[in-house]
């Protein structure tokens, strides 16, 4: 490792760990890198600026969190919650079952974790509150854990990202998440009936049969966004960026015009409430493609694909080790950050070993979603106790079984990856 | 001097309402002209990428709080206040340093771009790449603002900051 | 101080023949008096933000194309045009062609960019969904209302336009799936980017438009070859016309095993009605904006070197 690169690592991890914004500190240690190398400072600048300026496929970012806003401030997720407490809140463990079966319809509309546990989430909480039957921990650790599942299945802002990095379809990758997403909901589930089990949990009262038809028909237009996508994709009207600007544009006439909830100025406030974050994650977008010109220069991932090769490691073993390293670095790192900076990383050593990249994209952006809800940094728990107000402490202490099972769903993707590339197969995927 | 700063901060996003705004619209127009006319705009492309762009600096110059940005604060909130005034102070120093030291190499470099025109709207990338310029100084400026009040007031009473725009 | 590292970024992949020839050809050749440290998939700078890397002394190395140059030098777009190479060979008569000086001089004075030798990249073919006895392409009429994938800039999307097609920009990650579904009703490329990009799963005839003979040109920083001694400058610039030519003539053959290979697959290939095609794009180039930037006379020049 060069002085330059340990410089720049220290001034950036330094940064990072005393408060400064991550943004900023990748930012700050590249120009340290540069200036000690004797290179042009300018070329941070040169890397973010042009970067972000290239790529079409990151446009996707800021119209999936404008497709999210608007879905949580137009009433849409309430009249889904009411179809799902009609549905599956009759069985035992209820309104568990429907705070991940709500994630899941949520999780095909929208492409961002935080977005699902902040909308959907926070109503579904205070339900389950409400009820008597769930601790406030209980009821945020399920939530925390479903919206998880969000950026799994398609639309994903992770899966846009990754496919940047690496220069794989956006199309193949989404499809490649439908199952794994399912897979996740299935494990959580059961986990749900477990405790349903442990506590001997009264049954909700069901909704009457009858008012089925009347909730359905109130949330038919919103179950329809998730079809309107995936056949707006794979049906070939559109490509998956452009399914972001439409699912957008479907929110805002469902909200605007359908449920009659959106006015001028909760849309500007949209608006604004999306520029935010927008320009919060393109600048550190914009620093991950710093840090990767700093990789390339260094030819860091050639020198791990040419460790890796010295020492005959086989695929599976691969994917152990990388896994547990991303799992790891996300009780620290924010899920772009991993999927920007370090993903890239092993890139050249899958295509060595011969490992499908739409796979290693599904299973690693799984992974980083499981990093969104491991303490101490978690960012999904963060939001949930910032929405809700129950305790970070009471969250975490009913955490760690979900981790349990979403980590054993990551397991059973990684054996078989057939989980992931069976679907995207099954449209033509050639590997 | 706050009035002044809440009207500043309400025109800047005024401005980046509108940038999502066009960035949205742009999009929409360039899906309706590529399906429903089957004859794609050009240029759509590229205003949705130079909207893109904007939003990214001047969202991240003038709108974009302490608390938006995605940062790892455990240990900051974690200390009293005489060290997380000793970490904020480090942090706008090195920040303010940094970013001073690559503002003329960079500058060097955007207006080399003036004879770079872009593919479609044929606008010199100057003018475009112009904004990472302003985003520079406006940063550098709010550090160097941070230092002051840092030294004369202390750290502020930040909520926990946790809760960062971080959107997945 | 020791060897001079040359840097090159590229967005080709290690398997690409430019790729291949530069590592197997270019490299070993001046090893003796500079390593040459190549950085393929657009890893360090990204695609079209190369020519000012070298020009800033940020980059060694890169190779470029004729619409890239374009951006800084409209005059370049006359290689960006349809129809106007007519093979591998007579891109190399006219790169080393005095007529070529001019241009070549300004790109060293302006950007202090040095152009080595020209790389062929292939001749761009039609690559349809449809088989021919569904669409059988003869002349430019024939494309009417085809949704035709070019990439993303102008002059390409011109270039779609002036073949008859309906030109639509999408990224190459997408094609496959475009093609597949339908969002787009083919797409051009030279042939070996049809099978490595396994297009021919989804598609179902080739029609051999050649419609560009596309090439690259091998760029060094000026200020980097000339602080080489004059035996190593000219070690230089042999080592970049051999590699040139080592790629050219593998490409050349893989076009040529390729049809074979894509009929096997069961597509249907064959020549539409060239002359109406040339007639058609070239009339519609010399009244463009673009053909008032080619310098006078140059588009006859080259045709009269044409063999
Ligand atoms: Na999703
Ligand atoms: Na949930």
């Amino acid at each position: 490792m060069s002085l330059a690169l340990t410089l720049c690592l220290i001034a950036i991890l330094g940064l990072a760990a005393i408060g400064t914004p991550v943004a900023y500190s990748i930012i700050v240690g590249s120009i340290v890198y540069l200036v000690a190398k004797g290179q042009d400072p300018a070329i941070a600048g040169e890397q973010m600026v042009s970067g972000l300026y290239d790529s079409f496929v990151l446009l996707a970012v800021p119209l999936f969190i404008v497709a999210a806003n608007i879905m949580n401030a137009g009433a849409i997720s309430e009249r889904l919650l009411k179809f799902c407490v009609a549905t599956v809140g009759r069985f035992k463990g209820g309104l568990g079952h429907v705070n991940v079966v709500s994630s899941l319809i949520f999780s095909g509309m929208s492409g961002s974790a935080v977005a699902d546990a902040a909308g959907v989430g926070r109503i579904v909480i205070d339900m389950m509150r409400k009820s008597g039957h769930y601790s406030g921990g209980y009821a945020a650790a399920l939530t925390a854990a479903s919206a998880t599942i969000g950026p799994v299945i398609p639309p994903s802002i992770p899966m846009v990202l990754f496919a940047l990095v690496s220069n794989t379809s956006i199309g193949y990758l989404f499809l490649g998440g439908v199952m794994p997403g399912l897979v996740m909901g299935a494990v959580l589930m059961i986990m749900n009936v477990i405790h349903a089990y442990k506590h001997d949990m009264v049954q909700e009262e069901p909704v009457p049969l009858r008012e089925i038809p009347r909730l359905t028909a109130q949330a038919f237009p919103a179950l329809l966004m998730p079809a309107i996508l995936l056949y707006g994709i794979y049906g070939g009207i559109t490509t998956p960026t452009e399914a972001a600007a439409v699912a957008a544009a479907y929110a805002l006439i469902l909200a605007a015009v359908f449920y009659r909830t959106l006015t001028i100025k909760s849309f500007y406030n949209i608006l604004v409430e999306s520029a935010r974050p927008s320009a919060s994650v393109g600048l550190v977008i914009g620093g991950a493609l710093v840090l990767n010109y700093i990789v390339a220069s260094e030819n860091i991932g050639v020198s791990i694909s040419h460790a890796l090769s010295g020492i005959h490691v086989s695929p599976l073993m691969f994917m152990f080790g990388v896994n547990i390293l991303l799992l790891l670095l996300g009780c620290v790192l924010d899920a772009s950050t991993i999927i920007l900076v370090i993903i890239p990383l092993f890139i050249p050593s899958c295509r060595e070993l011969g490992i499908d990249l739409i796979y290693f994209g599904v299973v690693t952006v799984v992974n980083t979603m499981i990093g969104m809800v491991t303490p101490p940094y978690g960012i999904l728990l963060f939001v949930i106790n910032a929405t809700t107000g129950i305790p970070l402490k009471e969250i975490i202490s009913e955490i760690w079984g979900f981790i349990a099972a979403l980590v054993l769903a990551l397991v059973l993707m990684i054996l078989f990856p057939e989980i992931t590339l069976w679907l995207p197969k099954l449209f033509g995927y050639s590997g | 001097m706050g009035a002044i700063f809440h009207w500043l901060r309400k025109g800047a996003e005024a401005i980046s309402a509108l940038m999502m705004f066009g960035l949205f619209a742009t999009f929409l127009l360039q899906i309706y002209s590529r399906y429903v006319m089957d004859a794609p705009f050009g240029w759509t492309l590229e205003l949705c990428l130079i909207f893109w762009l904007w939003m990214v600096f001047f969202g991240g110059a003038f709108i974009v709080r302490e608390r938006d940005h995605i940062r790892f604060d455990i240990l900051y909130m974690a200390v009293p206040r005489g060290p997380r005034r000793v970490m904020a102070l480090i942090s706008a120093l090195a920040i303010a340093a940094a970013f001073l030291w690559s503002l003329e190499p960079t500058w060097g470099w955007i207006d080399f771009l003036k004879i770079k025109k872009s593919a479609t709207l044929r606008v010199p990338m100057r003018d475009i790449y112009s904004i990472y310029a302003i985003f520079l100084v406006a940063v550098i400026a709010a550090q160097l603002w941070r230092i002051v009040t840092l030294f004369k007031h202390g750290v502020e009473d930040e909520a926990s900051a946790s809760t960062a725009g971080a959107d997945q | 101080a020791g060897k001079p590292v040359l840097r090159l970024s590229s967005p080709a992949s290690e398997t690409d023949q430019r790729a291949v020839a530069l590592i197997e050809k270019f490299a070993p050749a001046i090893a003796s008096f500079a390593t040459f440290e190549p950085h393929w998939n657009a890893t360090l700078f990204k695609q079209g933000t190369e020519l000012e890397a070298i020009s800033r002394g940020n980059l060694d190395m890169a190779i470029t194309s004729a619409q890239e140059l374009a951006v800084f030098f409209p005059e370049f777009s006359i290689f960006s045009a349809g129809y106007v190479h007519k093979d591998a060979a007579h891109q190399v008569k006219v790169f080393n062609d005095p007529l070529m000086e001019p241009m070549k001089k300004k790109v060293e004075d302006d950007l202090g960019v040095k152009l080595l030798t020209v790389m062929y990249l292939g001749r761009r073919q039609l690559n349809l969904r449809k088989s021919k006895a569904e669409l059988t392409v003869k002349t430019p009429a024939d494309l009417k209302g085809v949704t035709l994938r070019m990439p993303g800039t102008d002059a390409w999307q011109f270039l779609g336009k002036a073949l008859g097609a309906n030109p639509t920009p999408m990224a190459f990650t997408e094609i496959y799936t475009g093609l597949q579904t339908g969002a787009v009703d083919g797409q051009d490329n030279p042939l070996p980017t049809v099978v490595d990009a396994k297009f021919y799963e989804v598609t179902k005839q080739i029609c051999l438009t050649s419609h560009l003979v596309d090439l690259n040109y091998l760029a060094i920083s000026k200020k980097v070859f000339d602080a080489l001694p004059a035996d190593q400058q000219a070690a230089l610039l042999k080592a970049s016309n051999d590699a040139a030519e080592f790629g050219r003539q593998n490409q050349l053959k893989k076009e040529d095993d390729l049809i074979a290979f894509l009929k096997d697959k069961g597509l249907d290939v064959y020549e539409p009605d060239i002359k109406a095609f040339r007639d058609h794009v070239q009339k519609l180039f010399l009244s463009s904006e673009y053909a008032a930037s080619w310098p006078k006379g140059m588009l006859d020049k080259i045709n009269a070197l044409a063999s």
